[in-house]
């Protein structure tokens, strides 16, 4: 392994789906010697690419996993984290791109920059993630390398510049001529392994000449030297890339490479690119939460010795149990050293530490800091913080909010149904924000979650990965209920007519509160009710607000005062007191006035600027506040507010109102009153349900 | 009956502003100062005092994206709050954000006509409709004068008026009490300008044109530094 930490990259390689991300990876193993042979994606060898290693995705072609798999260039070591290039996959995406320090974006010459290519470049965007492009498919009919760099200009806004002419173009397509180095590259061999480098050939030689004049002058806008040294004519191959690697690591340039890799042409000189402008671990600044200081950012330092802090990023089930891929932001994480999961304050022991080529493994002593490795048989959440022992810092916020959306499922046959649990209890690990109880009324299995896209992405991989077909019911909202004003209850319970008496009364009040759910409060005083049955009254006053009087959501925001009451030497019992609470809280709740509360979203959709008027309108139908706008080139933010239960369907409205260019993001805000209309329909709603029932 | 309070208690009405509104529709009015002596507090002080009469405002910023706008506007209204000791700052905040609307550009990205398009898809939709325009960063300069003057017309077919933050600079000097130079050229336009000026450890707000600048009479008022809150001298 490479201890040079200047030497390590860990890179992304992130595309749309069908721009043949897995088979560049397939290549870039071949040719560093991780794997002997070339499978392609839809392999007819029944073998399938070696990134690709879930079943489903080797049947479809489709990469749906992050796999992270190491691999040696030039004396660099490399980490690749295979990325899903799916829309709906984001949460995975999202996380792997945290584990990023760089990225390789890759575009088909034909396709071009599309829909989800705008996606994932503003993913990369986000997390400001330094990326050089690919331009790849160049043998096939249709190739345009210009018109992509073009497009990467216009619908990205990248500064993007080539760093490579090609060779012929479609059936003709030979190699690739290097403007850094001003030579042509040919890939000879059956795998194209063996490279021969040559003259540029004439007719090439002045495009050559031009492409590189604009290279040097796209980079000389970032180094005063390199100016200097093109004035003089006098440019160095070392200083270009130097020049070309600080613009890039701001993102203020992006080089353009091309090449086959299907047919095996353009790979080894993208390794070398990345290799000498992609960004070290020391590049990158990574920040983490003081969990004793709240969670205020502080700077990690890239150093093997410091204490150690590192991110669980992905779990995956093997045939020998659970392994979860890490990444070291700072320290060591070394076998048999004991480590601390900040979550849940578990000490554990690093028993076997592993670095993963896809689904092959070899053991190793130890991870330092910008590393990335897998540990066996830990159990945590996906999103988990690795401290030493005395470290309090966590790599993401330690608060989980709420779920706010729940849907019923229930499997099709047996086998579904084992499958199902197995799954479930899978995803409530690796998403924190992922939840699922079987509902005690009617007995199915409700999952909820944070959205309803949230939802339905891990229905469908119940079914990719997990092969459990499931029927799912109506997304529900969690509605809430609270009051608005104090009331006051005296209520007495008393049933003394014939057998066991029974007799309770409770006195006091309910008012709303924000500081908590529900806070209970004994002022009872001179023993008007024995302290023995207090518990009893709060008690029941707990299970009252499980279903709330006025519409059956779980009442929440509420302070219960008891300060009086009355009880009988005899006929007083728990029950009695149970019973009187109940009666209590019925009486005084709808003097408290309720009202409903309803999750509210932070929605930000981001789009091509020329689509805003017409999403401000869907946001505005949809019962949305916006915000604000922001634009910025080609691009406009749209920040707002929107009631959970007015976003059910939003990602298809929006793909066809924007022709599959904007994307949105959705997140719990907060929890407000409905109005008044809604509140209407919601009680037709729940007693025609009532009446269905009976 | 809180929102009340803060309205009979706004400062802004010393200046002697005596109605509702400083400006009418169609009217420009200009905050002038250097940079970082007050000039979005003091847009923001404005838009709030706007706002919880419930009257819409759009806050147009060319410097800072909408997070940072939204953060102005909280720390505004705490700070406020907590001078005139009003509680349940949390009510109030959810009773003006229906009333208030950012809209960020890079500088060199807008223009006017970017404007009235973008306020077209506001008001065309019935999404919102602005009774003030709050414009934070436009550059001022004599190539400018063409398109002000067609926001200017806008601004009046629309009933609404708009302030602008404009910078001057420390090394451009002027005669006191006159309009100082990115405005001066296009004085004519602006109804009211109102200056920030500091003077050893206070901030005076003092007002170069309309308001009590013809009046006779007026109680000088002071930013305080280290809100940046309008308060009277005394």
């Amino acid at each position: 392994m490479q201890n040079d930490i200047r030497k390590v990259r860990n890179i992304g390689i992130s595309a749309h789906i069908d721009a043949g991300k897995t088979t560049l990876t397939e290549r870039i193993l071949y040719y560093t010697k991780r794997i002997h042979t070339i499978h392609d994606v839809k392999g007819k060898d029944n073998v399938g690419a070696t990134m690709d290693f879930m079943e489903l995705e080797k049947e479809r072609g489709i990469t749906i996993a992050s796999a992270a798999t190491y691999c040696e260039w030039n004396n660099h070591t490399i980490n690749i984290i295979d990325t899903p290039g799916h829309v709906d996959f984001t949460v995975e995406v999202e996380r792997s791109l945290r584990v990023l320090d760089g990225a390789v974006l890759v575009l088909c010459s034909v396709g071009g920059v599309q829909s989800q290519s705008i996606t994932v470049d503003q993913q990369m965007n986000r997390y400001g993630v330094p990326c050089i492009a690919f331009i790849n498919k160049c043998d096939r009919s249709g190739a345009n390398p210009s018109r992509v760099i073009r497009q990467l200009r216009e619908k990205l806004g990248h500064n993007a510049v080539a760093m490579q002419i090609p060779i012929g173009l479609e059936a003709d397509f030979e190699g690739v001529v290097d403007l850094v180095a001003m030579k042509a590259f040919y890939f000879d061999g059956n795998n194209g392994e063996d490279i021969r480098v040559e003259e540029i050939p004439k007719e090439l030689l002045s495009q050559a000449k031009e492409k590189r004049e604009a290279l040097i002058d796209a980079a000389a806008m970032f180094s005063d030297e390199l100016t200097e040294a093109a004035l003089e004519d006098d440019v160095s191959e070392d200083l270009l890339y130097e020049a070309i690697r600080r613009a890039a690591l701001t993102r203020e340039i992006t080089p353009v490479l091309m090449g086959s890799a299907y047919k095996n042409k353009g790979v080894q000189p993208l390794l070398d690119v990345a290799t000498k402008i992609l960004p070290c671990p020391l590049d990158v600044k990574n920040e983490a939460l003081d969990a004793e200081n709240e969670e205020e950012r502080v700077l990690l330092s890239a150093d093997p010795k410091a204490p150690l802090v590192s991110l669980a990023f992905k779990l995956e089930d093997g045939l020998y149990g659970q392994l979860t891929y890490v990444r070291v932001y700072q320290g060591t994480l070394a076998k048999g050293d004991t480590i601390v999961n900040i979550r849940t304050g578990k000490k554990v022991k690093v028993g076997r530490l592993i670095r993963m080529h896809a689904n092959q493994m070899e053991d190793i002593d130890i991870t330092p800091a910008g590393y990335i490795g897998a540990l066996f048989g830990i159990d945590c959440a996906s999103g988990d913080t690795f401290v030493a022992p005395g470290t309090n810092l966590c790599m993401t916020s330690m608060y989980v909010p709420e779920p706010v959306i729940s849907l019923a499922i229930s499997p099709k046959d047996n086998k579904a149904e084992v499958n199902m649990s197995k799954a479930l209890r899978r995803f409530t690990k690796e998403d924190p924000t992922f939840k699922t109880y079987v509902s005690k009324e009617t007995g199915d299995t409700v999952i909820s979650g944070m959205g309803e896209l949230h939802l339905e992405v891990y229905v469908e991989r119940m079914r990719r990965e997990y092969d459990a077909e499931v029927t799912t019911g109506m997304p529900r909202v969690a509605y809430r209920e609270t009051i608005t004003r104090k009331a006051e209850f005296d209520y007495t319970h008393k049933k003394q007519t014939g057998g066991a008496g029974q007799f309770g009364r409770v006195g006091g009040y309910m008012e709303p509160t924000k500081e908590e759910d529900f806070l209970f409060e004994n002022k009872v005083t001179g023993g008007a009710i024995p302290t023995q049955f207090i518990p009893a009254c709060e008690k029941s006053f707990r299970k009252c607000l499980l279903k709330g009087p006025k519409m059956e959501f779980p009442v929440t925001g509420i302070r219960i005062v008891v300060n009086d009451g009355a009880s009988h030497s005899v006929d007083s019992s728990e029950m009695a007191f149970q019973a009187a609470s109940r009666g209590a809280f019925l009486e005084a709740y709808f003097k408290a006035k309720p009202v409903i509360h309803e999750p509210i979203m932070k929605v930000v959709v981001e789009t091509p600027t020329e689509f805003q008027g017409a999403i401000m309108g869907s946001l505005n139908q949809r019962r949305g506040m916006i915000v604000g706008t922001q634009e910025e080139a080609h691009m406009c933010v749209i920040e707002a507010r929107v009631p959970l239960a007015a976003m059910f369907g939003y990602s298809t409205v929006l793909r066809s109102a924007t022709q599959g260019k904007a994307q949105f993001t959705m997140e719990f805000a907060s929890y407000k009153e409905v109005p008044k209309t809604v509140s209407e329909e919601l009680m037709k709603k729940a007693a025609e349900e009532r009446k269905n029932v009976a | 009956m809180l929102k009340k309070d803060l309205i009979l208690r706004n400062p802004l009405r010393l200046i002697g502003y005596e109605g509702d509104d400083i400006l009418s529709d169609g009217q420009f009015g200009a905050v002038l100062a250097r940079a970082g002596v007050g000039k979005t507090a003091f847009l923001v002080q404005l838009a709030l005092n706007s706002l919880l009469r419930d009257n819409n405002v759009l806050h147009v910023s060319l410097n800072d994206p909408v997070d940072k706008v939204v953060l102005w506007y909280r720390e505004v209204l705490a700070d406020i709050t907590k001078q005139y000791n009003v509680g349940q700052v949390d009510q109030l905040w959810e009773a003006i954000l229906p009333h208030r609307f950012i809209m960020t550009f890079k500088v060199e990205g807008f223009s006017v006509p970017r404007l009235e398009e973008r306020l077209n898809d506001l008001t065309e939709q019935g999404i919102f409709i602005p009774r003030m325009i709050l414009i934070d960063g436009f550059v001022f300069d004599e190539s400018k004068r063409d398109s002000l003057l067609h926001l200017k017309e806008l601004a009046k077919s629309s009933h609404i008026h708009v302030w602008f933050a404009v910078r001057t600079h420390r090394s451009e000097k002027s005669d006191p009490g006159s309009i100082p130079r990115p405005l001066a050229q296009m004085a004519e336009m602006f109804e009211v300008a109102i200056q920030l000026q500091p003077e050893g450890d206070k901030i005076h707000v003092r007002a170069l044109k309309g308001g009590a600048a013809t009046a006779t009479s007026h109680p000088e008022l002071l930013l305080d530094p280290s809100t940046m809150l309008i308060r009277n001298k005394s």
